[in-house]
């Protein structure tokens, strides 16, 4: 039976951004949180697969304090238990740091057959996390997975790639990322809220792992994206189409 | 007050916002134009664990406090009012009366199977002569050996054509003076002489289902008799007051649907090259509705957190609905206003929170009735 560890993010929620009018300045100030898209669908995998398979489900999030927030939401979502890897510094964590200090929490106690990440974050959206942390680990990594089964001491993956599909077998342990239509998250019913509560959350913090994760990059701002449009009208007529051509033809989208 | 929510009460609240976008959205507006009872959502409310929110896990309920009960209320009809309102009448009406009032054996037999949601409950009191004057009901209950025989017609009875279990008002004394003569019993639809009447079509809250209930010589066992025998009228008022912090949650779901939508079409809608949100008769409206909201939502709060501390809450619970009702029915009216032409055309959300609205103004005690409360409550 697969002792399975679900990994998830707490990322801003994107329908609160705005940008400062005037500027290109992001405005975070009323922000809401949410476990990340792409995650629920890791949580409910592990569900689905505990279910089908039998063995544990464990909940795993690296973040700052605020971020343990997320963690009944998580548990009602599945887990039996959740780690938190949290310090005051764990904010605007490089993809490789996060992998790094998650690899670093695993080796030290977590026991696991498969790992479970989304496709990517809800912020980033690096799609790094995963394959980096197989690479830490030292185990098999099969990545954009949209079925899987357990057969014995295989994953059996189909994993979706350019031209169709991919079945692989990974000798476990193994890490697999998901993508979004491998299911339907559940919506967590009442009970499953008020039982989340009384799951365990384990606490693992820097000094803990006795190690540092430096960054290798520098964010020197974030700011929006700003698409200039103009509004040119014209009838279809031959003088419309000849007047359409000019202007692409002055703006530089055709010569 | 303050009202900081904890941790746990706004993830049951996102629970249920997350519930009603994925279950009850999509089907809003065909069960509100069929008039059809959403029997799919209410199964799967019941095994999601929402059917007896408020009362011990022991009779199959989830043991939230009131307040959290009524802000999941609210949640629910943001999305649709009628389905909040089949919730809040089967909760507060029919499983609170046998919860509060109900012997231990009552409670295994009827509040359990109403908490887990096999069954659904409601409340019969009013009748065609008696609305808001309830001691003016004419339905009578006669002991004859080991059954009550209860003759009269209940009318405008919320989940009258789809319930189970109901609580039914009568009179066992016809000597005393009304009030002191009224009884309440537990009812079911499968005791011998219940009929469900005439079933009404309705302006709003469609797939809520509205009936009479006609009780033509309808046995029910002497231990189904609620509480004692003359305290049906207590039994009544008090269940209406917890009923009444339902109806305030169900009208602020409407109202803050009704800014919700408001919001979101007047940033959208263009017209002289701009959004219409940018010109000051709609931001006036919109201020006001989130003002209005605001105090609405302190109310009726109010009223369920002294609810939750055991203390007097009954002037409360009217003022939360008085004035909950009025700002849902005040701001849907402007939130349509706002769609214009495009906010009297069916299948326009507001359309229908406009129609949803009106009921909250009259049942479970008109606007009249709570300021008569309220008035008694400060005047005596």
């Amino acid at each position: 039976m697969p002792r399975i560890i679900t990994c998830f993010k707490w990322v801003v929620d994107q329908a609160d951004i705005r940008v400062v009018p005037g500027t290109d300045e992001l405005s975070l100030d009323r922000v809401g949180y949410r476990i990340s898209e792409y995650d629920r669908n890791c949580l409910e995998e592990g569900a689905r697969l505990k279910e089908q398979y039998g063995g544990e489900v464990v909940g795993l999030t690296v973040g700052i304090p605020g971020a343990k927030k997320s963690i009944k939401d998580a548990l009602s979502r599945g887990p039996e238990k959740a780690y938190f890897v949290t310090d005051p510094s764990f904010s605007n964590l490089e993809p490789g740091q996060t992998a790094a200090i998650m690899a670093a929490a695993i080796s030290s106690q977590i026991e696991y057959d498969l790992i479970i990440c989304g496709e990517g974050s809800g912020d980033l959206y690096a799609q790094q996390v995963g394959p980096r942390l197989a690479e830490m680990l030292g185990i098999p990594c099969a990545v954009f997975v949209n079925k899987i089964e357990i057969k014995e001491k295989e994953a059996i993956v189909e994993c979706k790639v350019e031209d169709g599909v991919e079945v692989l077998a990974l000798p476990l342990p193994a890490l697999i990322t998901v993508l979004p239509d491998i299911n339907t998250p559940r919506v967590p019913g009442l009970k499953d809220t008020l039982a989340a509560g009384k799951k365990p959350v384990e606490e693992i913090t820097l000094q803990d792992l006795n190690k540092s994760f430096d960054p290798y990059l520098e964010t020197l701002n974030v700011r929006a994206t700003s698409m200039e449009r103009t509004c040119e009208k014209m009838d279809a007529g031959s003088e419309g189409i000849a007047k359409m051509v000019a202007v692409l033809t002055k703006a530089g989208v055709i010569s | 007050m303050i009202f900081k929510l904890t941790e746990e009460q706004e993830l049951i609240v996102a629970n249920m916002r997350e519930f009603a976008q994925k279950y009850v959205d999509p089907i809003a507006v065909e069960i509100d134009e069929e008039s059809r009872h959403p029997a799919e959502v209410m199964e799967k409310l019941a095994e999601d664990g929402w059917m007896g929110m408020p009362y011990p896990a022991e009779y199959g309920g989830a043991g939230l406090d009131f307040l959290t009960y009524a802000m999941v209320i609210e949640e629910l009809s943001r999305s649709c009012a009628a389905t909040g309102f089949t919730v809040s009448c089967h909760t507060g009406l029919g499983a609170g009366p046998i919860f509060e009032y109900g012997t231990e054996e009552q409670k295994q037999k009827y509040l359990i199977p109403l908490c887990k949601g096999e069954k659904l409950g409601g409340f019969a009191l009013t009748e065609p002569g008696a609305g808001t004057d309830v001691a003016a009901g004419s339905t009578t209950a006669v002991l004859d050996g080991d059954e009550y025989v209860l003759n009269g017609t209940k009318t405008f009875i919320s989940n009258g054509p789809v319930g189970d279990i109901f609580i039914v008002v009568a009179i066992t004394d016809k000597e005393l003076s009304a009030p002191k003569g009224m009884s309440a019993f537990i009812v079911t639809k499968d005791n011998p002489g219940f009929r469900v009447g005439e079933i009404f079509k309705k302006m709003g809250i469609r797939s809520s289902q509205t009936s009479e209930i006609i009780l033509k010589d309808c046995r029910v066992p002497k231990e189904d008799l609620l509480g004692k025998v003359g305290q049906g009228f207590r039994i009544a008022m008090q269940s209406l007051d917890n009923g009444r912090i339902g109806v305030a949650s169900q009208a602020l779901g409407i109202a803050q649907a009704s800014l919700d939508e408001s919001i979101k079409y007047s940033k959208e809608r263009i017209q002289f090259n701009k959004p219409i949100a940018r010109n000051q008769a709609i931001q006036w409206m919109i201020a006001d509705m989130v003002t209005d909201i605001a105090a609405a939502r302190f109310l009726t709060y109010n009223a369920a957190y002294l609810k939750d501390q055991g203390l007097p809450y009954s002037k409360e619970a009217s003022m939360a609905k008085l004035f909950t009702a009025e700002t849902a029915m005040r701001h849907s009216s402007k939130a349509v206003q706002i769609h214009g032409g495009y906010g009297y055309i069916k299948g326009f959300k507001v359309e229908r929170l406009m129609r949803d609205a009106k009921i909250t103004e009259i049942y479970e005690g008109t606007s009249e009735a709570q300021r008569m409360v309220i008035a008694a409550n400060v005047l005596r």
